[in-house]
């Protein structure tokens, strides 16, 4: 019995994606959290192949969406102190999205040491596990 | 906050403990994970601002405190960090 109807059922069944997190409805204005949304937006999926020129842009865009940056201010040379006004901690932030955001896990060592965009795309690019 | 390309061994170990919450935030449930790296990183600016860099003694009390804090949090049972939002 059981049997014959296992068919029947797995027929029926659809799996639905998991809801969306409520996170990109939250993540314009002022709020206070907005640093915490930003750390927890969903990750992006993407091909395993990457050309430099999506680096480029996916970092661009993890830059422009931190909330104590001026999106005008980002360009593919900016150095995230000088430039962006970031502190060592805002650059921590930064570069663990950019982790996040190509599924890559940044050893300490190296991320110390990436201090700009040029860099971060640097690394990035180079990284044989970037999606 | 000193440039970032001479970092002292010190800043290091601050960034290296602030890299290990958000980390482990990362492993918690989304509501859980963004409140985790709220208190966080209110935490770690208030500190950069307020607490004197020379300060070597308290600064090395509070990378004490904040790594036991961490490896606590490091249980996945563990969904807060009540005992940070107690002010010093």
């Amino acid at each position: 019995m059981a049997a014959a109807l296992r068919p029947a059922i797995l027929r029926r069944i659809r799996l639905s994606p998991s809801p969306p997190l409520p996170l990109a409805a939250a993540a314009a204005g002022h709020h206070p959290n907005a640093l915490a949304r930003w750390l927890a937006r969903p990750m992006s999926s993407h091909d395993a192949h990457l050309t430099r020129d999506e680096v480029v842009d996916r970092v661009l865009d993890v830059l422009k969406s931190h909330p104590k940056v001026d999106p005008s201010k980002v360009t593919p040379e900016a150095h995230f102190e000088k430039d962006l006004g970031l502190d060592s901690l805002d650059t921590v932030e930064v570069v663990m999205a950019i982790e996040e955001e190509f599924k890559l896990e940044i050893p300490d060592q190296e991320a110390d040491k990436i201090d700009s965009l040029p860099l971060a795309i640097e690394y990035v690019a180079n990284h044989p596990m970037a999606g | 906050m000193a440039s970032h390309s001479k970092l002292s061994g010190i800043q290091k170990q601050v960034l290296a403990l602030y890299r290990g919450f958000l980390r482990t935030a990362r492993q918690k449930a989304p509501e859980d994970r963004r409140r985790i790296e709220s208190v966080v990183s209110a935490e770690f600016h208030d500190n950069a601002r307020n607490v004197d860099r020379r300060n070597f003694v308290y600064i090395e009390y509070l990378l004490r405190r904040g790594s036991k804090q961490l490896e606590q949090l490091k249980n996945p049972d563990m969904t807060g960090l009540a005992t940070l939002e107690v002010k010093k």
